[in-house]
């Protein structure tokens, strides 16, 4: 007497279930863990009593402001200076230099080769001397530091830009509208922008996910930025780093929750990697 | 003979016309050449060329001799072992967590929220990330807590350290093993049910099926992403500048170089930042190449 | 004794019937073609034969042996996939290799079979290519010189070609066929492509909605439909109803025209609705001397198709077409023109439902 086919089958496919649960649950622990912890730990500032004083301390701290403004205003400079720089360019090579491409790609590629550490030593290297003495004042180191950022975020912005062109079709839209007596200024605003918005909108809020809590260039070119700001609190007190740590997250999750609703369901869109 | 001489004459204008559009074709990308030059090559390259120079300027290898004395090799070390350790640890815990979501035939939802999970994870680092696992697994931490007080177990009696080499392993996996669970995805995605089906309609058993077909499709990747990540822990700064100021490794070194922590010597330094580019250039030049090969498999 | 045996399948995705009453016998060296549109249940059928489905009712046999709980990779039956399948990191000569490396045959049998095989498919010189070095049409080619490379008993086809041009694919319909005369091997092939199953199979077995409509050699199927969805869905086909005038002689009418038909309409009464179906070729204009079964009409429309002209011709309110062979020196008739076609008794099928 046979076992009934179905039964063999079930049990196989059950077999596989388990084990794929096993795993996530494994990964689950491993991700939510510390965030509960550093959650738990952040409301144990008063003693035997679970409160939000941390999150109080932290919010009323004019430096938590100061620093945070600082960074985000960084994280929107780098954004909009970022994707000026980057959309015309891939869009241009889509569009009239396809044999650059792979050179273009090499070169994004390039702050993966550079670490932040390696970056920022040679652009006060470079920039803290004549002719160029970017770091003698605040604008100019400011501006120096933007400029490191937005090479730390080229390979995200390049390569969420790139998949957005990919996805038009750029030379029967360019040709469409130049034959509609549009011009450059107009295609690239009027055409190219609005079609790929979902692609610049995913670079965006990547960038700034990695901007707003850097910590490597701003504290080593002295700027007063959100990530400083975190390592002072982590040296000089206890429970309220938990409780940044609990407000970077937040951050960053609103940040990739956006992209990954922007996304949804478009394959090659998720984003890979940031700045440790 | 009129005709031929005006023949070639707008032949050569043409062909001038056309190098002109060729300029103009290449201008477009000057803006951004001009910016990658000066914020990007020409730092890192000044780093280069210091750290074949002497404090005044002459050509010397002293600085990248100087490389090998131990305290330098065993920061150099120490910094690659965390990387392969992490790299391993994280790949191989990615890998199986990917391969659940997409081949466990598991819900749709589970894999949308691990992709997610995974795009925070990966890019929740650097001092918050510390800080976690501070407020988690440090001397008051809450599992530690959690551990003392409901088992009576100190886990720092038992050995453990958040501060020593492991800890900062299991802190680095935080962001290696989503990063991995992200690069790999897309690569299960590629292995189609039909090579199951033909290998096994050919006879294959499971076992076979992954020896012959799926690990020597995937492993072009497998090995690629493990190398991307060894450079995500390698490159690493801020999560071991804030846990740990005991374990020295190479960035947390060249931080200390440039902040004027230790006894200045800047070459020396740029010599540092020389030998990471060598080590990042040679694991970045690997993951493209494999990269471009499944690719090639995949199409 | 029939040499592949699908007894009374049944096969349920949970609430949803895939295929229902399904009752074949194949003959050795036959190949049988499933037909149908898709989600009709012939792929779950073809699958079930290779064994990656197990019906939730019935028996599969091959040559005698119940084959129905086997794994797939204990049986033997090669099968060529729609996409191909071949595996994208072996060579052509590895993935025409693979089953027998599977089954542990020694370097040189393996090679000996390999160059067999690549000679089958006229691709000696492709051994050494990737899979993706090759045209879609020579990997198709390759894949089934894969599945053969096992000698199995019976080689299953799923839509083998769909994925190809058109030039490509009768071209490759007919080297598949020869081959498959050649090796005298059971082929079942699951198309959605009437013409391809027409013109490659021995038996064609026509499917819809999981059961089978008809089976029967491509010469029944296209001729004599004995269902409405058989005949509309082999070949171009008017259909309309007719209303009975006389069921012992035949006689129907449809839209005030007098029809003969040379089907037996036992059981129907006068006035009772049928419905009929006549294939565009059997029509032809009236001649002089024909009296029965000629019908007035009106020219609405002519197509040119190459070999054959198709008219479009009404008949009361009914529009019906007619295919004549193109004939450049006859003279066609113009739209609007007024005429009279007609066609013999036996043309006029009446369908069962």
């Amino acid at each position: 007497m046979a076992p009934t086919p179905n039964g063999k089958v079930a049990a196989v496919k059950k077999k596989i279930n388990l084990w794929a649960w096993f795993w996530i649950l494994l990964g689950a622990l491993y991700f939510l863990v510390p965030l509960y912890g550093t959650f738990d730990f952040s409301l144990r500032e008063k003693r035997g009593v679970l409160s939000l004083l941390a999150y109080q301390n932290v919010l009323a701290d004019p430096r938590f402001r100061d620093s945070f403004t600082y960074s985000a205003l960084m994280a929107l400079a780098t954004i909009v200076v970022g994707l000026l720089l980057i959309v015309p360019t891939a869009y241009w090579v889509h569009l009239r230099l396809p044999q650059v491409r792979p050179l273009i790609e090499f070169i994004t590629l390039m702050p993966f080769v550079v670490p932040a550490i390696v970056l920022v030593f040679g652009l006060i290297r470079i920039y803290s001397g004549p002719p160029l003495a970017l770091t003698n004042s605040d604008p100019l180191t400011n501006f120096l530091l933007m400029c490191g950022y937005v090479i730390l975020s080229m390979p995200y912005t390049y390569r969420s830009v790139d998949t957005g062109l990919r996805a038009i079709d750029v030379r029967t839209l360019t040709e469409a509208a130049q034959s509609l007596g549009a011009g450059w200024f107009t295609i690239l605003f009027r055409i190219i922008f609005p079609n790929i918005r979902a692609a610049l909108l995913s670079g965006a809020f990547l960038t700034f996910a990695i901007v707003i809590g850097e910590f490597t260039l701003a504290s080593l070119l002295g700027r007063p930025a959100f990530g400083p700001y975190l390592v002072y609190m982590g040296n000089n007190r206890a429970y309220e780093p938990a409780a940044l740590a609990i407000i970077s997250l937040a951050l960053t999750w609103a940040a990739i929750g956006l992209i990954q609703l922007l996304s949804h369901g478009r394959p090659g869109q998720e984003q890979v990697g940031g700045v440790h | 003979m009129a005709q031929a001489t005006q023949n070639q004459i707008r032949a050569n204008s043409s062909q001038r016309s056309l190098v002109i559009r060729n300029l103009v074709a290449w201008a477009g990308v000057v803006p951004f050449l001009v910016f990658v030059i000066l914020f990007l090559f020409w730092p890192a390259s000044s780093l280069i060329t210091g750290s074949f120079q002497n404090q005044s300027g002459a050509f010397t290898l002293q600085n990248i001799i100087d490389l090998f004395t131990p305290s330098i090799m065993n920061a150099y070390m120490l910094s690659i072992q965390i990387s392969i350790v992490t790299a391993i640890g994280g790949g191989i815990f990615g890998f199986m967590l990917a391969y659940a979501v997409i081949q466990g035939g598991l819900p749709r939802w589970v894999r949308t929220a691990l992709t997610t999970f995974s795009g925070v994870a990966s890019n929740f680092a650097g001092v918050p990330l510390a800080f976690a696992f501070i407020a988690t697994l440090g001397h008051t931490g809450f599992l530690t807590a959690l551990f003392a007080d409901k088992l009576g177990i100190d886990i720092y009696n038992l050995g453990f350290n958040l501060y020593n080499f492991w800890g900062l392993a299991l802190t680095y996996m935080y962001f290696q093993f989503p990063l991995m669970v992200l690069i790999m995805a897309p690569a299960l995605d590629g292995l189609r049910e039909e090579w199951r089906e033909a290998s096994e309609n050919l006879g294959a058993s499971s076992y076979q099926y992954w020896r012959y077909v799926a690990l020597p499709i995937l492993w072009p990747s497998l090995l690629g992403s493990t190398i991307l990540l060894f450079g995500n822990a390698f490159g690493a700064y801020a999560t071991a500048y804030a846990l740990t100021r005991t374990l020295n490794v190479v960035t947390v070194l060249i931080g200390d170089q440039i902040s004027g922590n230790v006894l200045f010597n800047p070459n020396l330094g740029y010599a540092l930042a020389f030998g990471m580019i060598v080590i990042m250039a040679v694991s970045i030049g690997l993951y493209t190449w494999l990269q471009r090969r499944t690719a090639r498999w995949l199409q | 004794m029939a040499f592949l045996e699908l007894t009374n399948i049944r096969k349920q995705f949970g609430q949803a019937v895939a295929v229902e009453d399904f009752n074949l016998k194949v003959d050795r060296g036959e190949f049988v073609s499933f037909l149908g549109p898709s989600g009709c249940g012939k792929t779950t059928t073809l699958r079930m034969i290779a064994g990656f489905e197990i019906p939730t009712v019935g028996r599969v046999a091959v040559d005698n042996v119940d084959i129905t709980d086997k794994a797939p990779n204990q049986r033997n039956v090669g099968m060529v996939f729609q996409s191909y399948a071949l595996f994208p990191n072996m060579t052509v000569a590895q993935n025409i290799g693979f089953g027998l490396r599977i089954r542990r045959e020694s370097e040189s049998a393996i090679k000996e079979r390999v160059d067999e095989m690549l000679a089958l498919i006229h691709l000696e010189q492709k051994g050494p290519s990737y899979p993706s070095q090759l045209s879609g049409g020579q990997q198709q080619r390759v894949a089934l010189a894969r599945a053969l490379a096992i000698r199995p008993q019976v080689l299953l086809l799923d839509e083998p070609l769909s994925a190809l041009d058109a030039k490509i694919r009768v071209s490759l319909r007919a080297e598949i066929r020869a081959i498959q005369r050649k090796l005298g091997i059971t082929a079942i092939y699951v198309t959605h492509d009437q013409e391809e199953a027409l013109s490659i199979s021995d038996r064609i077995v026509v499917m819809s909605q999981g059961h089978m409509e008809q089976v029967g050699t491509p010469f029944e199927i296209y001729n004599f439909p004995q269902t409405a969805f058989v005949a509309s869905f082999v070949g171009t086909l008017n259909t309309t109803t007719a209303e009975v005038v006389d069921s012992a002689r035949g006689v129907l009418q449809i839209d005030g025209a007098r029809l003969e038909t040379a089907e037996k309409l036992d059981g129907r009464q006068k006035g009772d609705k049928v419905t009929i179906a006549i294939r565009p070729e059997r029509f032809s204009f009236a001649s002089e001397q024909k009296k029965a079964n000629v019908v007035d009409c009106r020219i609405e429309n002519i197509t040119f198709l190459g070999s054959i002209v198709r008219i479009q011709v009404s008949i009361g309110s009914g529009k019906y077409y007619m295919d004549t062979f193109n004939n450049p020196f006859l003279e066609l008739p113009k739209i609007g023109d007024k005429d009279q076609v007609t066609c013999s008794r036996e043309a006029v099928l009446v369908l069962k439902s």
